[in-house]
């Protein structure tokens, strides 16, 4: 790993700025100690020490190689600490999964960025939000793991605005985007272990839009709540309208994920009722769209048919996040890409 | 103070640009429309102009949407049929 030098009377911003580093803000310098240090936290693997300069990924649109020491390097940059390395080490394996598209979600006009979210005892430990306010500032593991995660993709992956990344408005959760589970208030289980990964600490990554308010103070019926989630899911402005693959995150509050729980609804209803109620009429996003990316069986529908947001109540991936209040969330996808849920390892 | 620079080495590159081919005349012309807003209007246009100027032949051929890559499929039958491909991105 090649070293700069930081003279007297410059930052590590000055020098990063220079060399069309960073995300513009300041950065923690990320010398070789404090590198090694964060390196040395990680756990051996069947009782023997992680390879630091294993390439974990290659990512596009660079072809940069993901190391641990790489990803180590941006951590520390980030103001990381070392027991969040395993989490982004799993971030990174899960941006480079084929299903993810990450060339294209890099190469897009689309405002997407990689949502983290952070499952079970890896959440705990490391300190992460999953309550008040857990999209927000104020939490070092939120902010920091996030950060690193797009720092990565600015400087290992080549991601950076122009020649990178062809974004026409960018977007804040760009700078960083990373979320805890409430684990402790889902009503139905931890999201990993729903999808297939049946680990004590896991993370998922959504390529999506930033999340869109759903707000409901009054209802206790699920179908009063869920028709409002429905209701930020069916829009023209969102890629989801003609890209019938695409998937939604719908971020339940607690109380919103209690109040359907205790009318009796799993998880797998509430998406079965939103693919059921987000629906539009056919003839309206002919209108709006004249390259359609739908399901074979949708384009045979007729004008006056309602057709759903997304192909599959699959896609409509539900996940319980926040705390007190009764303010949820809708994630839409950039469409040509899936959410990839691994278990964290070093 | 010496830091640590944080791009990381390069791997391989997946697929590089295929050398010109000097004399156009005689060869049969693909191309590939990957279906992004305008780009059929570029792409249609170079190929006018190259059939009018070197008397190409030009064959089309969509990829299935803009924001994945080209089904393993199309590109083979494209690479049989056509000496030279001109695909691009527009919006």
């Amino acid at each position: 790993m090649v070293d700069v030098s930081v003279e007297a009377g410059e930052t590590v911003l000055d020098v990063y700025e220079r060399n069309g580093w960073g995300d513009g803000l300041p950065l923690e310098a990320p010398t070789p100690e404090r590198v090694d240090a964060m390196l040395r936290a990680l756990a051996p693997v069947n009782g023997r020490p992680v390879d630091p300069d294993e390439v974990i990924a290659v990512l596009s649109p660079r072809s940069g190689e993901a190391t641990r020491r790489t990803i180590a390097i941006n951590a520390v940059l980030a103001g990381c600490r070392p027991e969040h390395l395993p989490v982004l080490i799993s971030a990174v394996r899960a941006l480079a999964h084929p299903d993810l598209n990450l060339r294209g979600v890099n190469a897009t006009t689309h405002p997407v960025a990689p949502l983290l979210i952070v499952h079970g005892q890896a959440a705990v430990e490391g300190g992460f939000n999953a309550g008040l306010g857990a999209f927000g500032p104020g939490n070092r593991a939120n902010a920091a793991v996030g950060r690193a995660l797009r720092l990565i993709l600015l400087h290992v992956a080549g991601a950076r605005p122009g020649p990178g990344d062809a974004s026409t408005q960018g977007g804040p959760a760009k700078y960083g985007y990373c979320v805890a589970e409430n684990l402790d208030e889902s009503p139905w289980g931890g999201y990993a272990r729903s999808v297939g990964v049946d680990a004590p600490s896991a993370i998922t990554i959504h390529c999506g839009e930033a999340p869109h308010n759903v707000h409901d103070m009054e209802s206790e019926e699920p179908a009063r709540i869920l028709d409002k989630v429905a209701s930020a899911m069916t829009s023209t402005g969102q890629n989801n309208a003609p890209i019938s693959q695409g998937e939604y995150f719908v971020a339940l509050c607690p109380e919103h994920a209690a109040a359907c729980a205790a009318d009796g609804w799993t998880r797998d209803d509430v998406a079965a009722y939103l693919f059921n109620q987000a629906r539009m009429r056919v003839s309206e996003l002919k209108r709006a769209f004249g390259l359609r990316a739908w399901a074979p069986w949708m384009q045979r529908l007729s004008d006056d048919d309602l057709v759903p947001m997304t192909e599959a109540a699959a896609n409509i991936k539900v996940v319980v996040i926040g705390g007190a209040g009764k303010h949820s969330s809708v994630i839409p996808s950039w469409g040509m890409t899936r959410s990839v849920t691994l278990p964290v390892e070093p | 103070m010496l830091i640590h620079t944080p791009e990381g080495g390069v791997g391989e590159i997946p697929a590089v640009g295929a050398a010109s081919i000097p004399v156009l005349a005689g060869k049969k012309i693909g191309l590939l429309d990957n279906r992004k807003p305008n780009a059929d209007i570029v792409l249609e246009h170079i190929a006018e102009r190259l059939a009018a100027r070197t008397g190409t032949e030009v064959v089309r051929r969509d990829n299935k949407n803009a924001a994945i890559p080209c089904e393993d499929q199309v590109l083979e039958g494209i690479a049989k049929e056509v000496e030279i491909v001109l695909t691009g991105t527009a919006d």
